[in-house]
């Protein structure tokens, strides 16, 4: 996979290519994350992290067969604008330190902070695109990482508020 | 013969243009009167079982059975009166004493069957041609047989109770309890919603005797924390009381304080009874909590030998260390710790369990010196919003305050403070630092903030009211967003968005703010009370992947067992924080323990 220069991310305009290479990228980079922090946290918190780790394999599965349809070869060239908080995914790559042994509680604000950081990506690139397969594909992730962030604050509220005390 | 007796007969020819007496077809033509008290009919919707109709019937007529469709759930037993007309005299008691007012009686009273045995019929499952009848028998609106008000409760008005941790409530007098007792129908719903299953219907039928003996040793039956659950328990049985459904419910928890207040201390342990004899067997609890210090109490009972392992100074848990005197006093507490270890069980106060080389107790000391060991270390850590600027000095977590507090330690309590969070935790710090701001300053300025509205606060509602009382400002609907720290450091407040709802179509947690709707609550300390969490480095990096979890909690069976076989776990760590449930828990948790120890003793 080509990794995108600096200059390249500076553009005005992308192609979808570019964009899809960025995502599977951003899940790819979020699942070895995941993977790598399985063992650093305490088996209480550690079903956590395997399902980040689970659900980033998913999506990176699911970009890269988009990426080989031939269906999509031609639209993969397409130029959109970059969206507004392109930067903010694409920062998403470089991974942070949360430490030797962080809690649940870092690891769902990291977790929250992707999902949005992708959500509203994808949001944006539906709202730049045509009405056509795209735009479809582009609310279909938007929707996709909607649902998973959804699930995550559900998990946070019920984690880090308990119960009212 | 007179002229008269010749007419006679004739003017009798008159009543032939009269209208008839008689009914031409009496079977259809004579309905009953307006109210008459006819056939029985039952609203389904209302209907909650409670059998308070079945309990005043004089004849015996009605019997409350299950009925396929209904099934039991809080505040409803799922049964169903059903009523023999070989029995009903028709006096409308059940219709009177109706605690929902679900019991009718229609005005229809022709009713023929060849079979006897169809007059034993359940109005409203057993459908009928009167079901849906306007005119007949219903309670008026007005008449009770039973009062629908509580009596109150006398307590300490705000003004006299703030600059101080006294206790704001008083008890009842023996014949305030009384009429409070007498409300009670004895249905026995708040039983099943009990998490203890506590029999209140029991002790409170003790109140209304006069024998308060008997009451203490009912409480002792399922719980050996009644002097806290009779002030601060969350009192769940009190929502699904009969009575509420047409006032106010029973004051159950009032009425079981009552009970423990009438019988000296000294007494106690002549009406629990002496614990069985010594088995020899060896149970080591950590953590002197209502979970903990429940089990322990009753594995003495059975003749075991317990001791309970405490870090802090003093037993109680989260019952001591996090909730306000004015509330629950610690002598209050001291009396059901007494009799706890009146029963033989030994708390090592200021020792912390850990794992080898950490603490004053290794796990696996207690593991091989013990032949069973149970976790109930509660969730003593608080949690923080972690906002930015929450890791300044004055960003302070409720849990640590609230333990300073009852430690003794002197609070330097700043002249305004910000409080995070709608429960009772931040209820509980909020009216406390208001008192040391009294004391310390003379004026009072604490606000609170939380996502909630007020309608959907996790605080109880009393525990609101009262906040209010003194001089809480109470701030619903806001989401912290950071905390204001200026140039030199020193922290100005908290900023707020205004939040627009907490949950998605689908109830869960997606929080969606104002943004244009931005506050800064000035403080200069803001104190987080949003959660708190159990302290796991205790069990050590061994045990920690030894043991099974389920979502971040402490694997356990129906029966508290953990994966390891010598380890049961209790209480708020694996149930989430509640007095009674921890209590419930540890009755639950000691019964498995003494089963698999007994079966121990049987192999060996």
């Amino acid at each position: 996979m080509s990794k995108i220069s600096g200059h390249d991310r500076l553009k005005s305009k992308v192609s979808l290519k570019e964009i899809l290479e960025v995502a599977i990228e951003f899940e790819q980079t979020a699942r070895d994350f995941y993977a790598d922090l399985i063992p650093k946290v305490g088996k209480n918190i550690r079903y956590l992290v395997e399902e980040l780790a689970e659900e980033e394999q998913e999506h990176y599965d699911l970009f890269s067969q988009m990426a080989q349809r031939d269906d999509l070869e031609q639209q993969l060239k397409t130029e959109v604008d970059r969206p507004v908080n392109d930067h903010k995914f694409s920062d998403c790559v470089h991974l942070p330190d949360l430490g030797d042994a962080p809690d649940d509680q870092t690891v769902l604000q990291y977790a929250l902070m992707r999902e949005h950081a992708a959500m509203e990506q994808y949001h944006s690139l539906a709202k730049s695109t045509p009405p056509g397969p795209i735009h479809e594909l582009f609310l279909f992730l938007a929707n996709e990482e909607t649902k998973h962030k959804n699930e995550l604050e559900k998990i946070y509220y019920e984690t880090v508020h308990s119960g009212g005390v | 013969m007179s002229i008269r007796d010749v007419l006679s007969p004739f003017s009798a020819w008159k009543n032939l243009f009269r209208d008839p007496v008689t009914i031409v077809d009496p079977l259809n033509d004579r309905p009953g009167s307006e109210r008459y008290r006819g056939f029985h009919q039952n609203d389904m919707e209302k209907c909650i079982g409670c059998g308070t109709c079945e309990v005043i019937c004089q004849n015996g007529a009605i019997d409350m059975l299950s009925v396929e469709g209904v099934p039991a759930q809080q505040g409803d037993s799922g049964l169903r009166p059903r009523i023999d007309y070989g029995r009903c005299c028709w006096c409308a008691l059940c219709v009177d004493v109706c605690m929902t007012g679900s019991l009718t009686m229609s005005n229809e009273y022709k009713w023929v069957e060849s079979d006897p045995d169809l007059f034993r019929f359940t109005p409203g499952v057993d459908k009928k041609h009167w079901d849906q009848a306007e005119l007949g028998y219903q309670r008026h609106g007005d008449k009770h047989l039973m009062s629908r008000e509580r009596v109150d409760m006398p307590e300490l008005e705000p003004e006299s109770r703030i600059d101080s941790f006294v206790e704001i409530v008083d008890g009842y007098s023996i014949e305030a309890a009384k009429l409070e007792a007498d409300r009670c129908v004895s249905c026995g719903l708040c039983i099943a919603t009990c998490p203890a299953h506590m029999s209140i219907p029991d002790y409170i039928e003790a109140v209304r005797d006069g024998d308060y003996e008997r009451g203490m040793k009912l409480l002792y039956e399922t719980n050996p924390f009644s002097e806290v659950c009779g002030r601060i328990c969350t009192h769940r049985c009190e929502t699904t009381c009969a009575a509420r459904h047409e006032g106010d419910p029973i004051a159950i928890r009032w009425l079981k304080r009552h009970i423990i207040e009438q019988v000296p201390f000294e007494n106690l342990l002549e009406i629990i009874g002496k614990p069985q004899p010594a088995t020899g067997k060896k149970v080591a609890v950590i953590g002197a909590g209502p979970a903990g210090l429940t089990a322990a109490y009753d594995l003495a009972r059975k003749g075991h030998e317990v001791v309970v392992y405490e870090a802090k100074a003093a037993a109680g848990g989260m019952t001591r260390y996090g909730i306000p005197e004015y509330r629950l006093p610690y002598e209050a507490l001291d009396k059901d710790i007494a009799v706890i270890t009146s029963m033989g069980v030994e708390i090592k106060y200021n020792t912390r369990v850990g794992p080898k080389g950490v603490g004053d107790i290794a796990m696996q000391t207690l593991q091989q010196e013990n032949d069973a060991v149970l976790l109930a270390v509660g969730i003593q850590l608080g949690r923080s919003t972690r906002i930015p600027g929450s890791d300044h000095p004055q960003v302070v977590k409720a849990v640590d305050l609230l333990h300073d507090i009852t430690a003794g330690e002197t609070l330097k309590v700043p002249k305004s403070m910000v409080v995070i969070g709608g429960g009772n935790v931040a209820m509980d710090i909020a009216r406390s630092m208001a008192r040391f701001q009294l004391q310390q300053h003379g004026k009072i300025q604490v606000t609170l903030t939380a996502l909630e509205d007020r309608d959907h606060f996790l605080a109880d509602a009393t525990e609101v009211k009262e906040s209010l009382e003194e001089q809480i400002e109470i701030l619903d609907s806001r989401g912290p967003q950071s905390c204001e720290i200026d140039d030199k450091g020193k922290l100005l407040g908290l900023k707020t968005w205004k939040v627009l709802s907490i949950f998605d179509e689908e109830h869960r947690f997606a929080p969606k703010y104002d943004q244009q709707d931005e506050q800064i609550h000035r403080g200069e300390m803001i104190i987080e009370a949003i959660g708190q969490m159990m302290d796991v480095k205790l069990l050590g990096d061994e045990l920690t992947e030894t043991l099974e979890w389920n979502r971040g909690r402490i694997e356990i069976d129906e029966n508290g067992r953990t994966s390891e076989n010598w380890l049961w776990s209790a209480g708020d760590c694996v149930k989430g924080p509640d007095v009674i449930t921890a209590v419930a828990d540890g009755h639950r948790v000691a019964e498995s323990i003494d089963n698999v120890i007994n079966k121990q003793e049987a192999k060996a």
